[in-house]
């Protein structure tokens, strides 16, 4: 029997690990272990104000709390029968942008790319390479930018309340934010060559679903109206009050993150998912983007989503551009949140987060407190599917030293840029009396 | 001189502060130049895991029995442990959780089954409550500049002067209209630690509280003020609870 083991996993975010045991040709256990402690915040949020409920969920993840913040907007507007303005919706999905550059420009330069290239990390790449570790940073500011102009901090946003937003950017901040565009547009190019000439990777190649939100129009992130699931060519359509049929959660012993299959199946979420399932609403530089670094869609190498988060990163520059130009041609209405009444009702709201599709589901009571919360994050979706791919990669590696098939197995979790603060929190919490 | 020898980590949490950090992006290679990186698992697959340093910054807060033992690990190691943002200070928002195991373990039932029975999983404190720990910064996330100022301070060989100014202070020299005056419901920033620069009252928001109670604080006289707004007492202490239930709020009580 070999065990394989890496006890706390490097450059993710959050604590999990892996365990492997083979008998001869046999996989006895192959398991990714989240062991990130357990905070039970959905259960902490119940029976607290309709306005505390976003600022407390904001805290299950940094990385993605703006996604965090509005879709438990989404949702509590969704129950007590809020209408925000249009500006209001353009401004949270332009903060979703924000968000979604910031996180994958975090995750594409300082924790994938030293696989590419070799290196433990960050500051060992800068050491050498400084043009590519610049380069990245300076996207990670821009996106930062836009979650500070509109979301009014970078980490945990508060500026998004329930009904819109407390305080609108300044002309000035849009004008600095456009210069910082420009730059940002010959940046994401830049970034699309330098994975364009990285070594190919191709680990734990296997065919796999997918499943994404999909908007109105457009590539949108926050006004997802329902969600699909792509499984070779058949695709099947959820509404988000649906969203436990796509997911089926189930708790397993070896994780602290429910597991997630549909039909039986585990499916796979984020960048490379919105590409196969909604990649023709791409622009047209994006699509130049994609063809560059010749992406396969719907393609079998989990890899392939580090790649992939890089059009995004196009497409998200080149969105933001726009949205930024209207509002400085036309001027922000002055407009303050939408009053609301308390009341009792209960509201889904789905996203696409930067990992994937992310459900907040809630039940109000007529004062409006939260009697009860379920949330569904992308890294949960996609840890069965993770392991799914562990076990390709083994079956490929047949005969690799253990030392080294831990390294490949951390880079293949590594690729779902997994977020395992977010994973532990899938849950559904009910007050009781 | 040498550079210090310095080590990050997270306990369990968001990983909000540490990214605080990484969104240093102008000074971050600067930074890593001046100190000797020897531990951030968030960043590096190369850690050391054993050296003693001069600085480990810890945020998170104490969640497992895995989480305690890194920590009295961390602590054996470190000269200055400062102990970073709300969770790893005050307990943050995981702590709301009362401390009561009972109840602990009917919601990881609620939420997990009789699967969750079996995790390990213990009521969460903050780091402040497990070891000594010479440094807190507050905050969820803590700032970043005064993330860096500490940083140089303690290049210094000194730490940072401590803030002893709630909140309230900053956002009179910000010249904010005073959203409680205005008639908001509810602003914690007059019992609100400082150094955020009033960074949500200066948006319109009302200060949540995030960054913990300010030494010389007294809810037992603010309360009945706040009340004057008409919001219930009840929710006006499960308010100042909300970033800092195992800090000193309910010793005033």
């Amino acid at each position: 029997m070999t065990t394989i083991r890496v006890e706390h996993l490097a450059r993710i975010e959050g604590h999990g690990g892996i365990t492997v045991e083979l008998d001869g040709g046999s996989m006895k256990r192959v398991e990714f272990d989240i062991f990130e402690g357990v905070r039970l915040l959905e259960a902490l949020v119940v029976g607290r104000d309709c306005e505390e409920v976003a600022p407390v969920l904001s805290r299950i993840c940094a990385i993605c709390s703006a996604s965090h913040v509005l879709t438990s907007l989404k949702a509590t507007e969704a129950a007590l029968g809020v209408q925000v303005t249009p500006q209001t919706e353009s401004l949270r999905e332009l903060l979703l942008r924000g968000e979604n550059i910031q996180s994958h420009a975090l995750h594409f330069f300082c924790l994938a790319l030293p696989d590419y290239l070799g290196y433990p990390g960050i500051v060992a790449l800068a050491a050498e390479r400084p043009a590519d570790v610049e380069l990245g940073l300076r996207l990670k500011k821009l996106g930062n930018l836009i979650q500070e102009i509109v979301g009014g901090r970078a980490v945990h946003p508060v500026n998004a309340v329930v009904g819109g937003f407390a305080s609108l950017p300044s002309t000035e901040q849009l004008v600095e934010l456009r210069h910082a565009l420009d730059q940002g547009r010959a940046d994401a190019e830049e970034a699309v060559e330098l994975a364009a000439s990285l070594p190919s990777l191709q680990l734990g190649r296997s065919p796999t679903a997918y499943a994404a939100g999909v908007a109105g129009e457009g590539y949108g992130y926050y006004g997802i109206g329902q969600a699909v699931l792509l499984d070779g060519t058949r695709r099947t359509v959820f509404a988000p009050s649906e969203y436990r049929r796509l997911t089926n959660e189930r708790p397993v012993a070896h994780s602290h993150a429910r597991y997630s299959a549909f039909e039986g199946k585990p499916f796979m979420v984020g960048a490379l998912a919105r590409l196969a399932i909604r990649g023709d609403r791409l622009g047209a530089p994006a699509r130049r983007a994609l063809q560059r670094l010749g992406l396969e869609l719907p393609g079998e190498n989990p890899l392939d989503n580090n790649k992939a988060q890089l059009v995004e990163l196009v497409e998200d520059v080149e969105f933001a551009l726009r949205v930024v130009d209207e509002l400085l041609e036309r001027g922000l209405r002055p407009e303050a949140p939408r009053a609301f009444r308390r009341r009792a009702g209960q509201g889904v709201a789905l996203t696409e987060a930067p990992r994937g599709l992310l459900v907040h589901s809630y039940a109000y009571d007529e004062q409006g407190r939260l009697v009860s919360a379920d949330v569904v994050t992308p890294t949960a979706i996609n840890a069965a599917s993770i392991e799914e791919r562990f076990r390709a990669a083994i079956g490929q590696l047949n005969g690799c030293p253990p030392e080294e098939l831990a390294d490949r197995l951390s880079i293949v979790a590594r690729a779902y840029d997994p977020c395992l603060s977010c994973s532990v929190h899938v849950l559904q919490a009910r007050h009781e009396g | 001189m040498p550079r210090p020898r310095v080590g990050i980590f997270g306990l369990t949490g968001c990983a909000g502060d540490q990214l605080v950090l990484l969104d240093c992006e102008d000074e971050l290679l600067a930074l890593a130049g001046m100190l000797d990186i020897r531990d951030f698992l968030m960043a590096s697959s190369q850690n050391d895991g054993d050296s003693p340093l001069e600085v480990a910054l810890v945020e998170g807060c104490v969640a497992s029995r895995r989480d305690e033992e890194r920590l009295r690990r961390i602590r054996g190691r470190a000269r200055w442990l400062v102990a970073l943002g709300a969770c790893a200070t005050g307990g943050g928002v995981p702590a709301m959780d009362d401390g009561n195991d009972r109840a602990r373990r009917e919601r990881l039932a609620t939420v997990y089954g009789q699967t969750g029975l079996s995790y390990d999983s213990l009521p969460p404190r903050a780091v402040t409550e497990v070891v000594p720990v010479d440094l807190s910064l507050p905050g969820c996330p803590v700032e970043k500049q005064e993330l860096l100022a500490l940083l140089a301070h303690l290049l210094q060989g000194h730490p940072p002067p401590p803030v002893e100014w709630p909140v309230c202070a900053e956002c009179r020299m910000a010249e904010n209209r005073c959203l409680l005056l205005d008639g908001a419901p509810l602003c914690c920033g007059p019992l609100t630690v400082g150094g955020c620069q009033a960074r949500c009252p200066s948006l319109g928001v009302p200060c949540l509280g995030c960054r913990g109670p300010i030494e010389d604080a007294d809810p037992g006289a603010a309360v009945p003020v706040f009340a004057q707004n008409g919001l219930p007492r009840d929710a006006i202490e499960a308010r100042l609870r909300l970033f800092s239930a195992r800090a000193r709020w309910e010793k005033a009580e």
